[in-house]
């Protein structure tokens, strides 16, 4: 079909243009208890083609642009009608011209991962195996599981000669574990394997039921009040996405952010650890085929990098990095032992953590939480934390021991001082 | 006028009947679900424009499910054509035989009967007034463009403004021994957003809306402008609220958010089967105030979540989960009702042919009661009236609330200051909020610009909505 489209292109003289196509496979198993309700196997092809026009209006040069799917199975003559139709209606939305990023030819990059190895129904069992090889608790238990055994081959080109695709292989899934007593409770759980490191995830097994198992003795949210806040695990890169994003060319040129390279972006005299942020990435390409290297985001509080792909970096003069989703952020100061050690709320569950990349406010309902008020140390629920990173981001301290996932590799823990939490009795 | 058929799909009935007679000569059941979607998106802000025609629902594929008499299976794909035939069915027979190779030690398969289906032959299409396909790109990008420098002229305080629109034409057709049903549905949404900055902080206030139907829609976003552009200005002075529990107005988008997030997903039965779901043992019983009376219906209301039957080919019901304070029944897809022994509601419903159905809500809502919205402000001495919800979560299990707002308005001694607080969480206990609720205004109104999502992913298009609510609601 991707040749199909490239003679359909000439023939229709259209001179700037981009195509992505995803073909994926994928085995899925949808567990309840331990009982398979469900299996699945899905193979897909997903093509679509990006039409650029050069155009001039007042003077200045443009580019009409319309984005259009093409349905695998097209006759020629349908390919021709879609796109000449999809030519047609590149005259109406432009923007200021750039250049299409220009990027290598290369074969397809087969996956190093583990999962290379073996197939899909294998890859769906050995993560089966691992979680339901963690229950094992009498008080808790994996009340649903839903993995997805995936393997995905991209391919991106363009007009400027860019040609790459590269395999994936990947497993993902979602699992709730229940504890029944002293409360009948749940909490619920994701994870993404790009490698097969069993070890990790029936850790993180063991570890969900015995939250769970906290949480079904967690009666009471806190008190309303301001505490020091320590997060961990998931919920540390989702208040660090606030640098990310802010320094995406995205966010700059729309002066959404104002952000420029060389910008003391956490503020002057930090107290806390001064954040460092390294942008990196499990696949070589981004989705416009840019190279995706090591690069340094930020440095002791400093920005290095705007990053992004080829449009806003033309536009803003600077050079397109490729788009990134993996932060790696060196270990902080203190161990979490110390920091539950001093009074505080550590939440290790909400039930939707989220940070405003616009605002800087971060928050969510607390799911489980441990209380250190000083004396005791004691499970609540309930309530809500409702903090602000340009408040808190001076102070941050982050953990000795680290977290890795999919998309993070760095500290476990930070703390954070002076965070609003809405509880009881206030 | 009526939508038209999907030409893919009449071209390709030949092929999938004949695919589902294959079938059937190697499972007892098989059915197949097969859809076609267009979709045509349009944006425009202070310095981008955009047009696509690639969108979520704009998607053409198939999915099989199929019983061997006991286990089911389903095998999703989007390459059709007699040539592929045969390939198709030896993807779907590995697929019906890896359970052996899927299943850790110590898990079994569950027995499902055979379905009994009833003979349906069905064909439907929405109406729409304006034909998207007939309004020039050029019109609808013109309006966009105009509604967008006439906000930015309003204040030099105002960062950005950025209107959307799109419109999605989504046609299936489901095969089974029994059935043959076609539906084409469209519906069309968009928004407004206006952004003002506060040094780091850049601020936003949004409206959105949304039909079932055509670009009719195209001149409704304009009625908003002066009142998203005041909000958002607004919020440049916008303090922190002090945590507490306070007597609180939802407009009808807040109280869609918590019909929606808080009770919605709590009665979707396929949580009953995995027991994740605490209504189950509430059936029957109060678990709001006697004021409120909560339906779900694909059919009963016209917006973003309306069709004729889900994507396990039950015909769209009208459910009535809670009548005046007790809950009634849940809602549920085709699977689960085989389970529970219930009858579906006509909610088993997939983000497109590449997943799996789950029982999901369409459009779900409050009924309106008497009370006027000038009455219910001036009845609280102090207060907040809670508008532009953001985001919720659900949390069946153990009916925790927790949905996101940006603005609550003060009221003090029955009258809005013109005090404004940002960003605000709800928290809570679902049937502590819901049997609080003390005041229903008159008029219910359905907003079907978002999406809903089953814990992280399967996202759906839904709508949900209700009057102007009173209720005593945890803020931080």
């Amino acid at each position: 079909m991707i040749t199909k489209i490239l003679h359909t292109l000439e023939a229709l003289q259209i001179p700037v243009w981009a195509v992505e196509e995803t073909v994926k496979e994928s085995a899925e198993a949808f567990f309840i208890r331990k009982r398979l309700d469900l299996k699945r196997k899905t193979n897909t092809q997903d093509i679509t083609v990006r039409l650029f026009r050069p155009m001039e209006k007042d003077g200045k040069a443009v580019l009409g642009t319309f984005t259009v799917p093409i349905r695998p199975g097209l006759t020629d003559a349908e390919l021709e009608h879609t796109l000449a139709e999809a030519w047609s209606r590149t005259t109406v939305a432009w923007n200021p011209a750039y250049e299409l990023y220009h990027g290598p030819k290369g074969s397809l990059q087969h996956s190093t991962s583990g999962f290379a190895n073996a197939s899909l129904e294998e890859n769906l069992r050995a993560a089966a195996d691992t979680i339901f090889g963690a229950d094992t608790r009498e008080n808790a238990f994996l009340n649903t599981v839903e993995i997805f055994a995936n393997r995905t081959v991209q391919r991106v080109l363009n007009s400027s000669g860019t040609d790459v695709s590269w395999e994936t292989m990947d497993v993902q899934g979602e699992y709730v574990t229940q504890c029944l007593a002293p409360a009948d409770v749940e909490t619920y759980h994701t994870f993404r394997l790009r490698e097969p490191d069993w070890d990790t995830l029936r850790r993180e097994v063991e570890e969900a039921l015995t939250q769970t198992v906290d949480r079904a003795s967690a009666a009471v949210p806190p008190k309303a009040g301001t505490y020091n806040v320590i997060l961990s695990g998931d919920e540390v890169r989702e208040v660090l996405t606030y640098y990310l994003y802010r320094a995406s060319s995205n966010m700059v040129y729309q002066k959404y952010s104002r952000w420029s390279v060389g910008d003391k972006v956490q503020g002057e005299d930090i107290e806390g650890d001064a954040v460092s942020i390294t942008l990196t990435s499990a696949d070589p390409y981004d989705g416009e085929g840019i190279p995706l290297q090591d690069r340094p985001l930020m440095e002791s509080g400093v920005l290095r990098t705007i990053h992004g792909g080829a449009r806003f970096a033309y536009y803003l003069g600077i050079e397109p990095t490729g788009s990134y989703s993996v932060m790696q952020v060196p270990s902080g100061s203190v161990s979490l032992a110390d920091m539950k050690k001093q009074p505080s709320l550590h939440v290790v569950s909400f039930s939707d953590f989220q940070m405003d990349d616009f605002t800087g406010h971060f928050g969510g309902e607390i799911r489980l939480a441990y209380l250190n008020d000083g004396e005791t140390v004691r499970p609540v629920t309930g309530g809500s934390i409702n903090g602000s990173i340009l408040d808190a981001q001076k102070h941050l301290v982050f953990s000795q021991e680290r977290y890795r996932a999919a998309n993070y590799d760095g500290p476990l823990a930070v703390s954070i001082q002076g965070v609003a939490v809405a509880g009881a009795a206030e | 006028m009526k939508v038209q058929d999907s030409p893919w799909l009449q071209e390709n009935k030949p092929f999938f009947q004949k695919l589902l007679a294959e079938l059937l000569k190697q499972f007892p059941y098989a059915s197949l679900l097969a859809q076609d979607g267009q979709q045509a998106a349009y944006s425009v802000n202070r310095r981008l424009s955009n047009l696509s025609a690639s969108g979520l629902f704009a998607d053409r594929g198939c999915v099989v499910k199929v019983s061997d008499g006991a286990h089911w299976t389903e095998y999703s794909f989007n390459r059709t054509g007699e040539d592929l035939l045969p390939s198709i069915l030896e993807e779907i027979k590995a697929a019906a035989a890896m359970s052996s190779q899927l299943m850790p030690e110590h898990t079994t398969e569950p027995e499902y009967p055979i379905p009994q289906e009833e003979e349906t032959v069905f064909s439907g299409s929405t109406d729409y007034e304006v034909d998207p396909l007939s309004v020039g790109d050029d019109v609808v990008l013109g309006k966009l463009t105009a509604l967008r420098d006439q906000v930015l002229a309003k204040d030099e305080r105002i960062l950005d403004c950025s209107v959307r629109i799109s419109w999605t034409r989504l046609s299936k057709l489901f095969l089974s021994p029994k059935k043959d049903l076609t539906q084409n549905v469209l519906w069309a949404e968009g928004g407004l957003t206006v952004m003002a900055s506060r040094g780091e902080e850049v601020k936003s206030a949004h409206e959105s809306v949304s039909c079932l139907g055509g670009l009719e829609l195209l001149d409704q976003l304009e009625g908003h402008a002066d009142s998203v552009t005041r909000t958002a200005l607004d919020l440049l002075q916008a303090e922190a609220i002090t945590p507490g529990t306070y007597d609180c107005i939802c407009t009808p988008a807040v109280t869609g958010m918590i019909v929606h997030e808080a009770f919605g997903h709590g009665v979707e039965m396929d949580m009953f089967v995995k027991k994740r779901a605490l209504a189950e043992q509430y059936v029957g019983k109060p678990v709001a105030s006697p004021l409120i009376t909560m339906r779900d219906s694909a059919s009963a209301a016209a917006q973003t979540g309306s069709y004729f039957f889900d994507d396990e080919g039950t015909m769209a019901k009208d459910t009535v989960i809670i009548k005046d304070g007790i809950l009634q029944t849940g809602i549920s897809d085709w699977q689960s009702a085989m389970v529970l022994g219930t009858e579906p509601t006509g909610n088993g419903r997939r983000q497109s042919f590449r997943r799996k159905a789950y029982t999901r809500m369409t459009n779900t809502w409050f009924e309106p009661g008497k009370d006027k919205l000038e009455d219910m402000i001036a009845s609280i001495e102090h207060g907040y009236l809670l508008e532009q919800p953001s985001s919720g979560m659900e949390d069946p299990k153990n009916w925790g609330i927790q949905c996101m707002v940006d603005v609550a308005r003060e009221i003090e001694n029955g009258k809005l200051t013109g005090r404004i607080y940002n960003p605000i969480v709800l928290t809570g206990y679902v049937p502590d909020l819901l049997k609080s609720i003390s005041m229903v205004s008159e008029e219910t109104v359905l907003s079907g610009s978002g999406m809903c999502g089953k814990g992280w992913k399967e996202w759906v298009k839904v709508s949900d909505g209700g009057p102007y609510i009173k209720a005593k609601i945890r803020l931080g």
